[in-house]
């Protein structure tokens, strides 16, 4: 039936098939088979020995986070580009993602990569953010996980901690190899004129802008323009520490230590300045580092006008406040010293021999002045959450009041005078 | 034999539609279909059952998508119900839009052109109803109830869990049983290229599948996300393209009733597109740690791969000449527009894929909108002209052409307007990022194009309730008799390749 042209199209059919078939191998083999052994050697030349597993809780998190569909709004890949390397941190490594089965790339970015979250946010904030994501960043169009909780953000059921543990691991690998993982595996890849590659290696893996940290070297900050730090304070800030700074916004429900009262403390404006730049660690206050350097300075302006001695008018505009009695003043400095200076310093600037090793640092006195009632409060009742306890069954209520009088006077920050 | 394109259209007859019938062997005079004979090969049960489950699944898929895309105006709808969280509607909308839609409609149209292609019935009536069931109830569905239950895997275009991937895997090889002996029968130096994109769609689909459903699950991070890759671009490149395309080379000479432009490009562009689409996967990840080697060769298969569509969809286009840019029938003013689609969500592909673009609309709603470009402008248009064009043939069938036509407007208005909205909102997110702003503020700044993704959606929802009335409402028959009324009958013969009707006619000495 078939004709000698007929035959030879099928035979050239024939060949384009066999050769359709290889192409489709060719591709498994060049861009599946190939990458994944070159990546399988990155991986044993770069990675450490040793990379610690999930545990139970954080696997069990990990499987939420795939079943939740979270990697299609965050990626997990920081790309070697610039821009990427700024906002997330390190490009992501081979060997970081050897346990990742299956991987969580992601392909689309609505939120932000979470490569290096681990350690950027504080349990408590997770939790009120996966309770009610708009309760923290008003703007956010993150689902909301209610339904992981009992009915309130500081209610967490086991699937919330497990989303948290999971989250909390992200990045852990890499930061827990340390300086000698990142220069062994520098010198594992070999690779100091691939000025991609190099990226990986570039600057610190905590750069998070987000993350906290002990350290306070904020940059001197400009002077900030009150009503753009007003705006910005309602956007940002008010979320926790409510519109008036009284530490009642949506967001601080869940919060523990709940967010500071910012209308019961004056501030020099460094302090002030370091918790925006820095943080608090240990507390659901992250940094803000993303902002301009402008809108940081204005945040700060915003945030000494809520201060008790600028909204209060009258009485304590001037921030100067009466001298106290002899007496009194001898019996808080004693009081002082043989309760406080462990933790808070000599002077009052929180750099305790014990300050060290707590958890969140103890504040620094001659950088904010509490109100007396706020004072009186926190050394009745401490600061739940924090490693500051009540200290009503070591001092009397003589030495309490003395000692809630005298803080307020180490206070050395520049005078707390009108802002505007 | 004439391979050549400018031998082929100028030896075309222009005047008598009949003009070829005195080289029609008589294998394929039945594949008239204005013949009963020839309608009788086609099962018109197997067409209707997969056209209304495409349909309804079309409907359902749409309506995640809907509720998704509401999600990030109003984040806090759903928020107390597990299924209907962003993620798990998110997983439900596009599988069901690649299985349920098209995967129904590809079987649809393959039910009414298979038997024309191959002059013989597909394998097996009862084994047809056995795959409709299968895929639709223990595929689609369960796939459905489980991801929105939390049964799923977080890989893209990948989303049902295994075990529903066993089933769809099953579901690909019975129908490579079902439509293809038929090819094999009929010998392949004389098949009509769209048989070359079915027996290549479900073959190179059987195959890819399995690789990137599977194999991220046991290898892992970049290693797994590097075939991940692969079949994120073969889901497209080897599953909806090839079918989508074998629908377009078969109601363009179908409708026009003119052959193809050129056999010849045809069978070039579809060999080419087979050797190139697989090469592009790694093309998602550029800029990632999977080796540069592997991004370059796929960023550099996917500007040849460019190149090639090119050629395809001139060759198309040729073909269309005299039919106008928006041609009165109805399955192929659809193709036409989808062929359209096809070239530009390609080009764009091929640019995107290049570095200095990739860096800034990757992750961006670019690619959303360049996603919704291929699966809504080009495939579904595709498909719904190739439903369109069966059904007009099924003597039976209800058939509205006013609401088809609607349906044709209402989509291209929702196409145009949601992919014109989401390239300008990636490229607003692209740039955004590379500032020194707040993560936030891309988020802010997107919020007005998300409102007007939405808003498309009231267009497109419309046009796919109009495409279910057309098919569903007005007279038995009117779309046979619309056929009728305008050009009389069609022969069949336009759908050989002129090459090897001019063979066998030669060697049966006919």
């Amino acid at each position: 039936m078939r004709g000698g042209a007929g035959r030879a199209l099928a035979m050239a059919y024939l060949v384009a098939c066999v050769a359709g078939v290889m192409f489709f191998a060719l591709s498994v083999a060049l861009l599946g088979y190939w990458p994944k052994q070159v990546l399988d050697r990155q991986t044993r030349a770069m990675g450490p020995a040793f990379v610690l597993e999930l545990g139970p809780s954080a696997r069990r998190g990990r499987a939420i986070y795939a079943r939740e569909g979270c990697a299609y709004c965050h990626t997990q890949q920081v790309r070697y580009l610039a821009a990427d390397h700024a906002r997330f941190g390190a490009p992501t490594l081979a060997w970081e993602t050897r346990l990742d089965y299956p991987h969580l790339w992601g392909t689309r970015r609505i939120g932000p990569d979470l490569s290096r979250a681990g350690g950027t946010r504080s349990d408590d904030w997770h939790f009120a953010h996966l309770f009610s994501p708009r309760a923290l960043v008003p703007q956010s169009v993150m689902p909301a996980y209610p339904r992981l909780f009992d009915g309130a953000p500081d209610r967490p059921r086991q699937e919330a901690r497990d989303l948290v543990a999971y989250l909390n691991t992200l990045g852990r690998a890499r930061e827990l190899a340390g300086p000698e993982g990142e220069a062994r595996a520098r010198e594992a890849c070999n690779c100091p004129d691939d000025e991609m590659m190099q990226m990986a290696f570039h600057g610190p893996l905590d750069a998070h802008p987000a993350r906290a940290r002990r350290v306070q070297d904020a940059p001197a900050f400009p002077r900030g323009d009150l009503a753009r730090g007003r705006q910005l304070y309602a956007v940002h800030c008010a979320t926790c520490h409510g519109v008036r700074g009284e530490g009642d916004g949506p967001g601080a429900a869940g919060l523990l230590p709940a967010p500071t009262n910012l209308a019961e403390h004056d501030y020099a404006p460094e302090r002030i300045a370091g918790a925006l730049w820095n943080g608090v660690a240990g507390t659901a206050m992250p940094a803000w580092r993303d902002h301009s350097l402008d809108d940081l300075a204005a945040l700060v302006a915003a945030v000494r006008a809520l201060g008790p001695s600028q909204v209060a008018g009258g009485l304590q505009a001037s921030g100067t406040e009466p001298a106290l009695p002899a007496t009194l003043m001898e019996l808080g400095r004693r009081a002082y010293r043989d309760n406080c200076v462990q933790c808070h310093g000599e002077r009052g600037d929180g750099s305790g021999s014990a300050g060290g090793a707590l958890s969140i640092a103890p504040s620094d006195l001659t950088r904010q002045r509490p109100t007396l009632a706020r004072t009186v409060e926190t050394l009745r009742g401490g600061i739940p959450g924090t490693p500051m306890a009540p200290w009503t069954s070591r001092l009397t209520d003589a030495e309490l009041i003395a000692v809630a009088q005298y803080v307020r006077t180490l206070y050395t920050g520049p005078a707390i005078g009108a802002v505007r | 034999m004439s391979f050549g394109p400018l031998k082929t259209h100028d030896s075309r007859p222009k005047t008598t539609l009949h003009g070829t019938g005195n080289r029609i062997s008589p294998v394929t005079d039945h594949l008239d279909q204005s013949k009963p004979e020839g309608a009788s090969l086609v099962d018109t049960g197997l067409v209707r059952a997969h056209g209304l489950a495409s349909l309804v699944t079309l409907l359902v898929a749409a309506t995640f998508g809907i509720i998704v895309s509401i999600q990030l105006l109003l984040p806090d709808v759903g928020k107390d119900v597990a299924w209907l969280s962003w993620g798990r509607l998110r997983y439900a909308h596009t599988q069901g839009i690649m299985f349920g839609w098209l995967g129904n409609a590809f079987f649809a149209f393959f039910y009414h052109a298979v038997p024309i292609l191959t002059g013989r019935p597909v394998t097996s009536a009862r084994l047809g109803w056995w795959l409709f069931g299968l895929w639709n109830f223990a595929a689609i569905v369960p796939g459905w109830v489980l991801v929105l239950a939390g049964v799923s895997q977080p890989l893209e275009w990948a989303e049902f869990p295994l075990v529903v991937d066993a089933v769809i895997v099953l579901g690909l090889a019975l129908a490579a049983v079902q439509f293809l002996p038929g090819f094999f029968a009929r010998g392949l130096e004389s098949l009509y290229v769209s048989s070359w994109y079915i027996l290549g769609g479900l073959v190179f689909t059987l195959l890819a599948y399995p690789m990137g459903n599977v194999v991220p699950e046991f290898v892992a991070g970049a290693g797994g996300a590097a075939f991940s890759g692969l079949w994120i671009h073969d889901a497209v490149g080897l599953y909806v393209t090839p079918l989508a395309l074998a629908i377009i080379y078969f109601v363009i000479p179908a409708a026009t009733r003119q052959p193809i432009y050129s056999h010849f490009l045809s069978m070039l562009g579809f060999w080419l597109l087979f050797f190139l689409y697989p090469l592009n996967g790694t093309h998602h990840y550029v800029f990632s740690v999977i080796p540069m080697a592997a991004q370059m060769s796929a960023i550099a298969a996917s500007a040849l791969l460019g190149v090639t569509v090119v050629i395809v969809v001139t060759n198309l286009f040729l073909s269309l000449r005299g039919a106008g840019i928006v041609p009165r029938d109805p399955g192929l003013r659809f193709v036409a527009t989808g062929t359209l689609f096809y070239l530009i969500v390609s080009l764009q592909g091929a640019s995107q894929a290049q570095m200095a673009v990739n860096q800034t609309v990757h992750f961006t709603d670019w690619v959303v909108g360049h996603s919704h470009l291929a699966m809504l402008g080009f495939a579904s248009f595709a498909a719904a002209g190739g439903l369109v064009h069966a059904w007009q043939r099924m003597p039976s069938a209800r058939y509205n052409a006013r609401a088809i036509s609607g349906a044709y407007w209402l989509l291209t208005v929702g196409v145009v307007i949601m992919v014109s909205d989401l390239t300008i909102a990636g490229l607003v997110q692209g740039r955004l990022w590379q500032t020194d702003a707040p993560w936030i503020v891309s988020v802010e700044a997107t919020r007005p194009y998300w409102l007007v993704r939405t808003l498309s959606g009231v267009p497109l929802a419309a046009g796919f309730i109009a495409l279910l009335l057309g098919l569903t409402t007005g007279p038995r028959g009117a779309g046979l008799q619309s056929i009728a009324a305008s050009d009389g009958a069609e022969p069949a013969s336009h759908i050989q390749p002129r090459f090897a009707v001019a063979t066998l006619t030669a060697s049966e000495g006919v």
